[in-house]
This record gives structure tokens, sequence and C-alpha cells, in this order.
């Protein structure tokens, strides 16, 4: 964007116009035109008159249609050659207009004289090189535009738009001023002075501000360069709305994050506070059974547990809704988890039958959250049970590689209207008139095994028990699974 | 539990406990006293940092939430003094993100409420890696592997691969090892100390995923070798894959200054001892 039309130019050859103008060659022409025949009619009528008279002789006869048929073969000559000499300047601007029109800027008619012509040669050089003038303001005032992003803030975005309006239209100095236009008056143009120009930064429900600038004396400004310079103005303003919209998205999205930052240390705050305590009860608890045994400090250390999960739980859920669960994944022989998740849950008066029939494969799981998941499986199952036995099964899958892990209990089942409603959140079985427990359990299980690349499934509704099992609900967890395979 | 004796001979191991909760605080430190280790208190960062400058123990048990100085803060200022091993005993679970920051300067992380006998095992465990020698910066195995057991990464073929905890346990292990074989026994007891039960398909199958994360070409292991029926050892190669036979001497000569290279060589040996003996 930085050549100079002057430099750039083809001259279109031969030169246009000569000393004589238009006028006064058609005006030759057409006196010759007329009177060369009239000197032919002339000649015929002294040969008829002749004839007339009876002095028509062989000679003047001769005489007579020579005169004629060269002051006829002189008109023909006369005109055409007069033609050709007024289209062929014509002929070589109307190209010349047809290379510009195809977009050749670059055509120029070289001039010569005063005459119409030459003056209709340099209005079309003027035309072109206006043309290519606003082509290349053009040119430059996209390039601006396009350089322009919301990320640079609007200081850098101010500054960047008056460099680009000062290159783009060779001002000698230009400024914007933000704000309501009204407060930079309008300059009056002086003759022989710098030309001020001005365009108001609008978009269609408010007026931004105003560039301001001036152009040397010499510089034609004509409404086409206004409305560039508008044009230009225009796409600025818009620029600073997307500047300004950045940066408000910007500031909240930190101010998310700071939210974000203050949840995580509130819940971390609550967290410590309601497990310290907790901690001392349960190994206290724990301490004092060492040494006599008593069911009832059992109940304790038991249901100090229960509130340490639904604590956990409760940040689980948090975690979930800002997608920051982070799963270790490790190996893990599931009947063991399952044992140990069991015996924390302290339901003596249940009888657990855990079948493992996957030969020794192993689950590739976070274990504090396949922990989450147990809890929450096996409490369920207890709770729903009705007392009767709860049958876990370890599974595999050898085509999907994956571990499953069925719980199984001898309830009532799934309600029908229930079903679709069971993994969402804070839903739990309204018939069983259970009141306790946070509702999250399943929803939490759910998405902390789909996390971890497995699933957790209602296998069976209920009603009527299969395959061995005691007939109640059914969920399976699916896990990615591990060959116990030395290697 | 109460077998004052168990150390022999040896120095009961002196632990220093910081938690800002005074009950669990006294319990704690009943709990471990009842298990033969000698225990000192502090009730914050600051009363934790006098302490040590009466002498070192040979573990720190912190708190995360303390007020004033928090537990993070007194772990980074412990370990920029020296290599005094850390297990973190926090209310916040190992999903958040600060447990991440924690196990970078902290050798174990128990959440609350602790279950003393999986805190006994894992006091057991880091004590027992006391006598391990892994460097702290980056260990480089080869031009496709390097080791940042601290940081719990892996650097493979230029890429930063994030190592699970237990699989930093059984590299650091196997590190502290280099070139000789490590049981499977010993690996089981480093990864899985607090679980019960635990099964050798543990080891088998971890380090098997660990290949996968770890070998430029994990079909034809050339840094981690299982010793079949043994257990498994961990190896330099200067070469990707091609230097069969000359590999061993191509270890030493590669590692540098005469230590090294005397280590590699000793550790050869010993890995070539393990093999004819298995």
């Amino acid at each position: 964007m930085t050549v100079d039309p002057r430099l750039d130019t083809e001259v279109e050859q031969p030169r246009i116009g000569s000393g004589y103008s238009f006028r006064a060659r058609l005006t030759a022409g057409l006196i010759v035109g007329a009177t060369v025949p009239l000197l032919g009619f002339g000649a015929l009528l002294v040969g008829v008159e002749s004839a007339r008279a009876g002095r028509l002789d062989a000679a003047l006869t001769g005489l007579v249609l020579f005169a004629l048929a060269v002051s006829v073969i002189v008109a023909v000559l006369f005109a055409w050659i007069l033609a050709g000499s007024l289209m062929a300047p014509l002929r070589l601007v109307s190209r010349a207009v047809e290379r510009v029109s195809r977009g050749d800027l670059s055509v120029r008619v070289e001039v010569a004289g005063e005459d119409e012509l030459a003056r209709l040669a340099e209005s079309h050089n003027r035309l072109a090189a206006d043309l290519q003038r606003r082509n290349v303001e053009l040119g430059r005032i996209l390039v601006a535009i396009g350089e322009t992003s919301p990320r640079d803030g609007l200081d850098r975005l101010v500054a960047h738009a008056t460099t680009s309006a000062r290159s783009a239209f060779d001002m000698i100095d230009a400024s914007l001023h933000l704000g309501d236009p009204g407060d930079i008056p309008v300059e009056e143009s002086v003759p022989g002075e710098s030309r001020p120009v001005r365009a108001i930064l609008a978009r269609p429900d408010e007026r931004v501000g105003v560039l301001t600038g001036h152009l040397p004396a010499t510089r034609s400004w004509d409404s086409a360069d206004q409305d560039l310079l508008e044009l230009f103005a225009s796409e600025i303003a818009v620029a600073i709305r997307n500047a300004e919209l950045f940066e408000r998205v910007g500031a909240q999205s930190r101010r998310l994050v700071e939210l974000d930052a203050a949840k995580d240390d509130f819940l971390r705050g609550i967290s410590h506070n309601l497990q310290t305590p907790l901690t001392s009860i349960r190994a206290y608890a724990d301490q004092l059974a060492a040494s006599h045994p008593d069911r009832r400090l059992t109940i304790i250390a038991e249901q100090s547990d229960r509130l340490s999960r639904m604590v956990r739980q409760l940040l689980t859920v948090s975690r979930l809704e800002s997608g920051a669960l982070h799963p270790r994944l490790e190996v893990v022989a599931l009947g063991t988890r399952v044992r140990r998740a069991w015996e924390a849950l302290g339901a003596e008066d249940v009888a657990l039958d855990l079948r493992d029939e996957a030969a020794g494969w192993l689950a590739v799981a976070d274990p504090d959250q396949l922990d989450q998941v147990l809890w929450a499986l096996l409490d369920n199952a207890v709770k729903y049970g009705g007392g009767g036995p709860v049958v876990v099964t370890i599974g595999r899958d050898d085509e999907t590689e994956l571990v499953t892990l069925t719980i199984a209990d001898a309830g009532s089942g799934v309600p029908e209207a229930a079903r679709d409603l069971l993994f969402g959140r804070f839903e739990r079985s309204d018939e069983s008139g259970h009141p306790d427990g946070t509702g999250l359990g399943l929803y939490v299980s759910r998405a902390l095994c789909r996390a971890m690349g497995g699933e957790l499934v209602l296998e069976s509704a209920g009603r009527g028990s299969m395959d061995g099992r005691p007939g109640g609900a059914a969920f399976t967890v699916r896990l990615p699974g591990e060959a116990p395979d030395e290697g | 539990m109460l077998s004052g004796g168990r150390w022999g001979d040896v120095a009961a191991p002196r632990i220093l406990l910081v938690d800002d909760d005074p009950n669990l605080l006294t319990l704690l430190a009943d709990q471990l006293r009842a298990d033969g280790f000698e225990v000192q208190t502090a009730r914050d960062g600051d009363e934790a940092l006098r302490r040590l400058q009466g002498g070192w123990p040979d573990l720190l048990i912190v708190d995360m939430m303390m007020p004033r100085k928090d537990g993070l803060t007194l772990a980074r200022e412990v370990k920029a003094q020296a290599d005094l091993p850390i297990i973190v005993l926090s209310a916040i679970d190992t999903a958040d993100s600060k447990a991440d920051l924690l196990e970078e300067v902290a050798e174990d992380y128990v959440t609350k409420p602790y279950h003393y006998p999986e805190l006994r095992a894992r006091i057991g465990r880091v004590l027992r890696r006391l006598g391990d020698k892994v460097p702290r910066g980056e260990l480089v195995l080869g031009p496709d592997l390097a080791l940042e057991l601290h940081r719990r990464t892996a650097t493979v073929r230029s890429q930063a691969v994030q190592l699970t905890p237990t699989e930093s346990r059984l590299l650091y292990a196997l590190a502290a090892n280099l070139g000789r074989t490590v049981t499977t026994e010993t690996l089981l007891d480093r990864g899985w100390a607090d679980t019960e039960n635990a099964d050798p398909s543990y080891v088998w199958v971890t380090m098997r995923r660990l290949r996968q994360k770890i070998e430029p070409d994990p079909n034809h292991p050339v840094h981690l070798i299982t010793v079949r029926g043994v257990g498994y050892r961990l190896v330099t190669q200067d070469r990707t894959a091609d230097a069969g036979d000359a590999g061993a001497a191509g270890d030493a000569g590669a590692a540098g200054d005469a230590g090294a290279a005397g280590d590699a060589g000793a550790a050869g040996d010993a890995g070539a001892a393990g093999d004819a003996g298995a």
C-alpha cells in the first residue's frame, strides 16, 4: 500500500491532440466537405449550360466530367482523412476507458495540445488517477482496520486509528476525540491553507467520537474522499465497541476466576472446619473402642464417617459443576474396595454376598472417587433393600476390556416413574419413605464413573429375581480393566 | 500395636507433628508414641520451625490448613533447607487443585478423617524409603526418557507425561536401585503399603501401564525391564534400540563423572547376579 500512483502509470501511444482545436478542424472539414461537391455541381451546371447553347464539344464534356470526378474524389478523400483524424484520439480514449473499467487503473493517455480531445483525455487521466488513489487509500484503510484487534485496548486502538488515517489519506496531522463530536468545533476551510477534514465515528445507536485532521492545501478532496474517510471512521467506531466489549468480557472472566478461587477457598474452609472435629471424634472413638469394646463407640465412629462422606460428596458436587474432578487413575482390586467400603458402612444386620467372577482382573480408577461411588451404591442398597442381602458381582467383559461391578438389593426396585430422574440432582425414590441422605448419591456416582472413563447404569429396576440376584434394583458400574498378567 | 521395642537397637524414628487442632495433636501423638515413635508436636508453622532449630526429626507430619503459616508454605520452607520427608494430613481431598501442589513437596498425602492403621502404614513406607537416594532434580535415563520423580513427571521424547502417585513411588524404588532388580514384593510394599491383601498383579498391571507411558516402544522396553518371576529393573540406555550387548558398557561410559560410572558398573554387576540367581 506504499505504491505511489504517479510512478505506476502506463502511457497510451500516440499522443492525443494537436495544435488546432477540434472545433477548427471540424469546421474546416465541414466547409471543405460542403464546398467541394458544390464546385462539382457548378462544373456540372457549366456543362449543361454549354450543351444547351450547343457549344458542347467533346473536349469541354471531358473537362466537365473530369472536374466532377476530381471534386467527388477530393471530397471523399478529405472526409475520410478528417474522420480518421477525428476518430483516432476518440478510439484511444475509449480504449483507455475500457481498460480502466476492467480495473487497470494505471492506464494514462498522453496529452499534447489544448483542444477538446486533449481535455477529454486529461479528464480521463484525472478520473483514473483519482480512482487509483482512492483504491490505494481504501487498501490502506482495510489494512489498518484488519490490524485492529479488540485485545489491543482502547488507547492502542486510538493511536493506531490516527496514524492509519494520516498515512492512508496523506494527512498532515490527524487526531481522534472520543466522546461527543460537538466538543470539537468544525474548522472553516481557508483557501491556500491546509484543508481541515472531519468524520464522525458513528454507530447505528450512538456517536462515539470524531476523527479530525488536515490535508495539504493542494490536495483535492471530493465527496468520494469524504465517503471513504467516513467509512474508515465507522469501522473504527465498530473496533472501539469491540475493544470495549472485549475489555468487559475480560473483566467479567477475571471476576469469575476470582469468584471461583474464593469458592474453592470457602469450600476448603468448610471442609476443614467440619472434618477436623469429625477426625477427633472418629479417632477418640476408635481409641476408646480399642480399650473398652462397646457397640456404641462403633456407632459413633461409623456415624462420624458417614457425616465426613456427606461433606466430601457436597465438595464433589461443587467440583462437578466447575469441571474440576481430576481423577488420578490407579490400579485397584474391586473386591477389596467393596469389602472395605462395606465395613465402613457398618450395616451389620444386612448380609453382603460378594461374588468375584473377574478372575483377578483389576480396574483402573481413582481409589478415592471409586470409594465415593461404592459408598453411595452400597448405602442405597442397604437403605432400599428391605433388610435382604446385598449381592455384589464383579465380572468382566472380554470384548470391551471393561470390568463390571453389579450391586443388587432385595428391595422393591425402582418405581417406573422414578427411573428417568434417578441420576438427576437431588432425586430419590419418594415411595421408599427414607428421608435421609443428600439425594446426590447417584448423580455424583455417575459423574465420577464417567470422569474415570467408565459408566454407571441401572441394570435392573427390580421386581422378580433373576441370575441368582435378590430381585430388587441392580446398578452396574463399568470401569476400564486390566488382565492380571506379569509383563 | 503396643510394641515399644519394634525398632530394636535402632533409635526410634522421630516425628514432628504439626496441627492446629489440639485434640488431634494429643491423640495422634499418643497413638504414634504407643507405636514406638518419638513424637514432638507444634501448633502452627512458626512453632514447627522453632522446634526444627533444636534438631531435625526423621519425618514431618503437617496439617494443610493452619493459622498464620499454612502447611504448604511450611513444607516448602522445610524442603528448601533439607530433604526431610513430609506427610501431609489434610481435610482437603486429592481432587482439590491444591493437593497437586502439596504432592510436589510432600512424600505422601493422607486425607482427614484418617484411618490410623492406614496412616501408620504410610509412615512406615515413607521411612523405609529414607535410605533410597534418588536425585532431586532430573534423572536422565537415555535420549528418550528422563524422570523428575519429585514432581511426578516423566519426559518421554521431549513430551511431559504425568505420573500417578503410585507410579512415581514404584519408579522411586527402581531408580534408587538403578540397574539392579527390585523384587515384586518390595515394589508391592512401596506402592500398596496401606492396602490389605495386596496382590502381585497390582505391580504387574501398574508396570505394564507405566511402560505404555514412558517407554518409546512399549512392546520392546529398553528402560523398564521385567525379570520374570523376580521383579523389575530400571536401566539407562544411551542408544534408542540398536545398542544390544554393548549397552552395559555404553551405560558406564556415558554416565560422565567417575562416581556415576562406578555406580553404573556396580549396578550392572548386581543386576547380572540377580538374573543368575533367578
